[in-house]
């Protein structure tokens, strides 16, 4: 056999070890990154924690929070509603997985850190605009929501409205961090994130 | 571990010096396997002699497999190197207007600049005119930016937009440039040209 030949029998073979190989494709921003850096920079892309709390309060099924933090922090304090995908492992898997629904507005938020910006433009700039993010995180949640405290002697009905909110959103959210560890470990095992519930389809 | 530059942030002059020595060996190998002949690069036009073919493709299906398995390894991380962007318009037109250059020229800008370092007259006034067409397009690029930047498509890879997973779009790849080498030289017997392969 010449050495033309030999070469050309060891690349086949080569790359028919490769087709075998477990290599998943990445995919490319499909956006102009001015495109993109204005989206992002753009206010509709966020929401307050008010707003937040709002969907929270009303049961809105069409926002997912999604918690950015670690296991142990995101167990330590459970927004109501919001799944955990730490954002190590977000960034590394095809966002298809968790952001496949186009009907549901995913909402990112850490605890007041740039990685929701990060994840953000990473599900942007593949397409994703379901994507948003919760302005200051949890510890913005905390300081708004928990801690809020009226104060003064006349109160707006407007003022009321959020203050109602806050209090039945800070209600949730106590009731739910105050459960024993054991029932809440079960209770978010129990909502954890699966990518087969949402394969959907006809079944 | 790779790409070394963006791992260890490698200062400009770095980056330029790699850049040098590489586009040297480049050159080096193009020159030393007859590329700064333009009849060579000529001949994949008329079919009677597919170096040019047979050597950047062979090439590239090497790169292709050699990336995919230092990236398998993790000693090259894939997600790190620069992707061009593809723009459909300007990809056809630039296509059109590059290929008419080249088979006019015979020389592509790689071989044109190797040509043009040991001498070759055809080669200066052919780096000429790439120079004077890169004057224009900078010059009119207000008048034709709406075309250069239209229907953009992001860095995308071919395997991407089919939905095949690298390693299967790379068996594609080999497969069809051994169909591609095959053909190729039953070009080059039926567009012989002795008198002119001879010499190179």
């Amino acid at each position: 056999m010449d050495i033309r030949k030999k070469f050309s029998t060891l690349l086949l073979l080569l790359s028919l070890l490769l087709a075998l190989l477990p290599i998943s494709a990445n995919r490319s921003f499909t956006v102009k990154p001015e495109k993109l850096l204005t989206d992002v920079l753009n206010t509709d892309v966020s929401f307050t924690v008010d707003q937040v709390a709002e969907f929270i309060v009303k049961e809105d099924s069409t926002i997912q929070l999604i918690d950015l933090r670690s296991p142990e922090e995101f167990r330590k304090q459970t927004i109501p509603g919001a799944v955990n995908i730490p954002y190590n492992e977000f960034i590394k898997k095809d966002p298809e997985i968790y952001l496949n629904n186009k009907n549901i507005r995913n909402i990112f938020y850490s605890n007041g850190n740039i990685e929701p910006d990060y994840a953000l433009v990473y599900a942007r700039g593949l397409g994703y605009n379901n994507s948003f993010v919760m302005v200051g995180g949890v510890s913005e949640w905390i300081r708004t929501i928990i801690e809020t405290k009226f104060t003064g002697d006349r109160i707006t009905a407007r003022e009321n409205a959020l203050f109602e909110i806050r209090r039945r959103a800070g209600d949730m959210f106590t009731e739910l961090n105050s459960l024993p560890d054991s029932l809440k470990i079960r209770f978010l095992d129990s909502k954890k994130f699966s990518a087969k519930k949402l394969d959907g389809g006809c079944q | 571990m790779a790409p070394l530059s963006s791992y260890y942030a490698f200062p400009e002059w770095l980056n330029m010096l790699t850049a040098f020595l590489i586009g040297t060996g480049f050159g080096f190998a193009l020159e030393q396997a007859g590329f700064s002949s333009s009849r060579k690069l000529a001949g994949m036009f008329y079919g009677y002699d597919t170096t040019v073919l047979k050597v950047f493709f062979t090439a590239a299906i090497v790169a292709l497999i050699g990336s995919q398995f230092l990236n398998y390894l993790g000693l090259l991380n894939l997600n790190q190197v620069y992707v061009n962007e593809y723009y459909v318009t300007a990809s056809i037109a630039g296509g059109v207007i590059m290929g008419a250059g080249f088979i006019m020229g015979g020389f592509c800008p790689g071989t044109g600049l190797s040509a043009l370092s040991i001498g070759k007259v055809d080669a200066m006034v052919f780096v000429a005119g790439g120079f004077a067409g890169a004057f224009i397009f900078t010059e009119t690029y207000p008048l034709i930016e709406g075309i250069a930047t239209a229907q953009y498509k992001g860095p995308v890879k071919i395997n991407e937009s089919l939905g095949l997973s690298p390693g299967l779009f790379t068996l594609i790849m080999v497969a069809a440039a051994a169909i591609m080498f095959w053909i190729a030289e039953l070009a080059e017997k039926k567009f012989a040209r002795p008198e002119i392969t001879n010499d190179l």
